[in-house]
């Protein structure tokens, strides 16, 4: 092997040589006396075999392992150029199988297993709060600033304690004026969180006291975005909300804060955090009762978490008692680990995924190994040839299984290009409350195994078989190949597409499941119009703004405006627009005119969410007025307008023909006039109908104004050709106002389902991929029992058979493994839908829509699947059959 | 692929091997004719040589350095390969000889108890 790169030269020489070493000879045998024909005939004699001796002097000089896999790779791509159909069904089955595997594992790895990026993440535990009596209305409760202050002041179980509460930020001053998402959080959030702070520092414990608060922290992204990366920006001056706060650091990009209902499903913060603010608690805000701050702890210990939660629940305890001396409650405080946050609400949808993408592989794996036999059986008799041939077992065996590597690199490189913008796309398309997934990347672990199962399939498929059909005897095996082609795995291939076909089924079911859930969560009415409609939401703020007075006579100034708009049929304002959350914004204990002693009744009367509505907006959303009436441009008493719920738990049994002109007490203070209820309306759900409405209670803005508002514009036209005139009747009024979002109430009930969409169209897309691999499986096995049997459909034609018996012989071959696979599939389709009931919605889990549909399109399918291939046996003429040979 | 045939063989292409190895010792750098002609002439034209296989021969004793080849001219004017024994080359022939000696005396003596 020392010649290897010089053995080109090397045969030249060894030809020279030999070519010299013949004339020697001949001239010795012409000296000898012979002619000089002879001579050269018994000097060739002599030399032997020259050809032979080049050959082994090249062999001698090469790797063989090299050449033989050198050839071996040069057939396989003549191979699969040859029959390109089989190479493409094998290298785009497994990229499939592969891609949509890898790329779903890893969003799942990131959000259910991947540590959190903060220092020690399993020590990190949310707390919530568990008041029996509220549990109808409010599973559980997060903080307020009080509870979390006697908490934070004498806990003595946790390493160290913290808490945040959304925090909505106007920015102006440096460009377009904008609306950024933002928090209030303790001093110590983020050396708690462990955070890195990328420029300049993070907040000093003297920062969380009034007077010193007006410092924010910035994130990363809006450095970039709105500050063009100013390096600068530490110690410079912004305004927000119109007030100076001086910016101290910027986050690392690294950093994931809860977002959205993330931390709990009462705080909502925006789908973005941006900003940060130390909390510095006022007198003021001290009297807030709101419960609307998260709190986070930090455990030395996992095993102190009760204890933890014993502490924390007695202080609690403790200071409803301080606070209300008669109340009686067996309120408990509970602690759930932070990845909690994160993953609980979608851990269920997600492992639904991963399980339809687990099934996807199993059935690429199927697919291939189906393609992969019929490969082998119509090869055995080429590999027969090739034994009898004396070609080695080992020789046949590499070259096979070159053959099956160069297909499965090709699919693996595929699969690998489509995992890697598979995960991209799905952290991109994933709905927002998924948002750990940002830090998602291709997981090389599970690429790899995902490789390994699909290599292995072929190799077993691919190889092994047709080494044992090698086995027999090579005088039958070419007998039989003269004569027709051998009718080889014919079981294994009926079994393996009647396995593709159960797994299609299963995912079909799965996906028209989900997608008959979704379609009859679009179709619920939700209490309000969905088309129609825009959506404007706007924030007031700032000296010009700062008495509701103010505020009052430019919303009811722009409503006008927008009123007076071609094609406006109606337009009012909310507070907070119900379908974005059920529970945002304020909400107030309800009370009778006869509960005198607030602590005695407050934890039986209902809370309500406190919606401030401008007169129109019962009109612009569509809302349903039961009974009564809704407001007018001036009310002279204190009134308000009550949800159904809130009337039936208020009054339960009574029409709400009967609770007009009732009167109600909103929150606990006594010297507060009695309102009186002008009308009820139906409830509002939430867009994404996950939760049940909450009883709300509507006041005119006149007498409950708030800052935030959203504008409701009803139209006769497409919603969205309006923005452009509202948003230039707003600068016309404003120059400096933000706008935050201008949404048709179509997109915002959307995104609200998003999650919901998402994980039907990832399903479904997974059972249409399986469906069309099981079809390509029917297809395959039918086909080539005609083919391999063209002789004995003849003999049966020729003995009387007719045509139809033919083509129903054909038919069975294919709908046999069929239906056994649709109804294996359908009974495992029953068992899974009933492990994930609480995704259904409006379905139940043996839907017969569904079901039978699924049955319907798979059994379609997979006929014409059949039917071409029989109609060829149909038209099988026996004459030319039986000649065949 | 029958097995005793390989086998026939490789004996055939070891014993090959010495011989071309001794006659390089004996006569010093030589082209294959020339090693072809000396094989024959000293077997008495005994052995009905496939004179091809000195080349194969040539080329693995080439591969395992036991002798070197230069291109030359021959005693006839032509171009011709000349090959020579390397020092390694005699340290395996001493090693061999010694061994065919052995074996032959050993067969020498099995077919004299024969007899």
């Amino acid at each position: 092997m020392r010649f290897f790169w010089s053995r080109r030269r090397m045969d030249a020489d060894a030809a020279e040589e030999l070519r010299a070493h013949l004339e020697l000879l001949t001239e010795r045998y012409i000296d000898g006396g012979m002619s000089p024909e002879e001579a050269r005939a018994a000097a060739t004699r002599q030399l032997g075999n020259v050809t032979r001796v080049r050959e082994d002097i090249h062999e001698m000089n090469g790797f063989r392992l090299i050449d033989n896999l050198a050839r071996d790779v040069r057939f396989a791509m003549r191979q699969a150029a040859s029959n390109r159909v089989f190479a493409l069904v094998v290298v785009i089955t497994m990229a499939l199988g592969i891609g949509a595997n890898t790329a779903i594992l890893s969003v799942a790895y990131s959000v259910l297993i991947k540590p959190l990026p903060y220092a020690e993440p399993d020590e990190i535990y949310a707390a919530e709060i568990i008041v029996p009596e509220r549990r109808a209305q409010f599973p559980s409760l997060p903080a307020t600033v009080q509870v979390f202050l006697a908490w934070q002041r004498a806990q003595t179980v946790f390493a160290s304690i913290t808490a945040l509460t959304p925090w909505e930020a106007s920015l102006t001053g440096d460009g377009e004026p904008e609306r950024v998402g933002g928090a209030s959080v303790a001093a110590n959030f983020f050396s708690f969180l462990g955070a890195p702070i990328e420029r300049g520092r993070a907040f000093l414990e003297e920062e969380g006291r009034p007077g010193k608060d007006r410092v924010v922290v910035i994130s990363h992204s809006l450095w970039q975005r709105r500050y063009a990366s100013d390096e600068a920006i530490v110690g410079r001056t912004v305004s927000i909300n119109g007030e100076p706060f001086q910016v101290i650091g910027v986050a690392a990009p690294s950093l994931i804060v809860p977002t959205r209902t993330q931390l709990h499903p009462v705080i909502p913060f925006a789908a973005r955090v941006d900003v940060w603010k130390p909390i510095a608690p006022t007198p003021a805000t001290l009297n807030n009762e709101s419960w609307d701050h998260g709190v986070l702890v930090r455990l030395r210990d996992p095993r102190q978490q009760s204890q933890g939660e014993q502490q924390m629940t007695a202080l609690l305890i403790e200071l409803a008692r301080a606070q209300m001396p008669g109340v009686k409650t067996e309120a408990s405080v509970h602690l759930v680990p932070v990845r909690d946050l994160y993953a609980a609400k979608v851990r269920r949808p997600l492992l639904l995924v991963v399980a339809a993408a687990m099934l996807l592989l199993a059935a690429a794996c199927a697919s291939i190994a189906n393609v992969f036999l019929s490969r082998g059986a119509s090869r055995s008799s080429e590999i027969a040839m090739r034994i009898a041939l004396g070609a080695s077992r080992g020789r046949i065996a590499s070259q096979l299984f070159v053959e099956t590597m160069l297909l499965a690199a090709c699919g693996g490189a595929v699969g690998t290009v489509l995992a890697f913008y598979g995960t991209a796309l799905l952290v991109t398309a994933a709905p927002p409350d998924v948002q750990v997934l940002s830090a998602a990347s291709l997981n090389l672990p599970f690429l790899f195994s995902a490789l390994a199962v699909t290599l292995m399939t072929g190799v077993l498929c691919g190889v092994v078989p047709v080494l044992q059909g090698g086995r027999r005897d090579p005088v039958t095996a070419l007998k039989d190949a003269a004569r027709t082609t051998p009718y080889r795995m014919g079981r294994a291939r009926q079994t393996l597409v009647g396995i593709e076909m159960a797994l299609a089924t299963l995912l079909l079911a799965s996906g028209a499941l989900l997608l008959h859930s979704f379609v009859n969560v679009l179709n619920t009415d939700r209490g309000y119009d969905v088309d129609g409609i825009l959506t404007v939401d706007l924030s007031l703020f700032g000296d010009r703004y700062k008495s509701p007075q103010a505020r009052g006579v430019f919303y009811s100034e722009l409503i006008g405006r927008v009123r007076a708009q071609p094609g406006v049929m109606a337009a009012g304002g909310i507070n907070n627009l119900p379908a974005v959350s059920a529970s945002d914004g304020p909400s107030r204990a309800i009370l009778l005119p006869e509960d005198t002693d607030f602590a005695a009744v407050v934890l039986v009367r209902p809370v309500a969410m406190i919606r401030t509505v401008t007169t129109g907006y019962f009109a612009a959303s569509g809302s349903q007025l039961r009974a009564g009436r809704t407001f007018g441009d001036s009310e002279s008493g204190l009134v308000a307008v009550v949800s159904e719920s809130l009337a039936a738990r208020l009054w339960p049994g009574d029409s709400a023909i009967n609770v007009v002109g009732r009167r109600i007490r909103q929150g606990g203070n006594l010297s507060i006039p009695l309102i009186e209820v002008i009308g009820v309306v139906g409830d509002a759900q939430p867009g994404g109908l996950d939760r049940d409405p909450v009883a709300a209670l509507y006041r005119p803005y006149q007498q409950f104004p708030s800052g935030p508002m959203t504008l409701i514009v009803r139209t006769s036209q497409d919603p969205a050709v309006l923005a452009g005139s509202i948003k230039a009747e707003i600068r016309r009024m404003d120059p400096d106002l933000p706008i935050t979002a201008m949404r048709t109430m179509r997109d915002v009930v959307s995104s609200t389902v998003a999650q919901r969409r998402f994980q039907m169209l990832l399903v479904s897309l997974f059972a249409t991929v399986a469906l069309l691999l099981g079809v390509v499986g029917v297809y395959g096995v039918t086909n080539y029992a005609v083919v391999c049997r063209t002789k004995e459909i003849g003999v049966r034609l020729a003995l009387g058979a007719t045509r139809r018996d033919v083509m129903r012989w054909a038919v069975a071959v294919g709908m046999w493994p069929v239906s056994v696979g649709l109804a294996a599939g359908l009974v495992g389709a029953a068992l899974i839908a009933n492990l994930f009931r609480a995704t259904l919605f409006g379905v139940t889990p043996l839907d017969p829509l569904s079901f039978g549909g699924v049955a319907i399109v798979l059994l379609a399918a997979a006929s014409l699947a059949c039917y071409l291939p029989a109609r060829r046996a149909g038209t099988v003429d026996p004459v030319l059959a039986l000649r065949h040979e | 692929m029958a097995k005793g045939e390989a086998a026939k063989t490789d004996l055939l292409q070891g014993t090959l091997d010495l011989m071309v190895l001794q006659t390089l010792d004996t006569m010093g750098a030589m082209h294959g004719y020339g090693i072809a002609r000396r094989i024959e002439q000293i077997s008495d034209a005994m052995l009905k040589l496939n004179e091809g296989t000195v080349y194969t021969s040539l080329m693995r004793l080439l591969q395992s350095g036991w002798i070197t080849a230069s291109w030359g001219i021959s005693e006839n004017n032509r171009r011709a390969r000349f090959y020579a024994i390397t020092r390694s080359g005699r340290r395996q022939l001493a090693a061999e000889a010694d061994k065919w000696d052995r074996l032959a005396g050993i067969i020498a003596r099995l077919r004299s108890g024969e007899k």
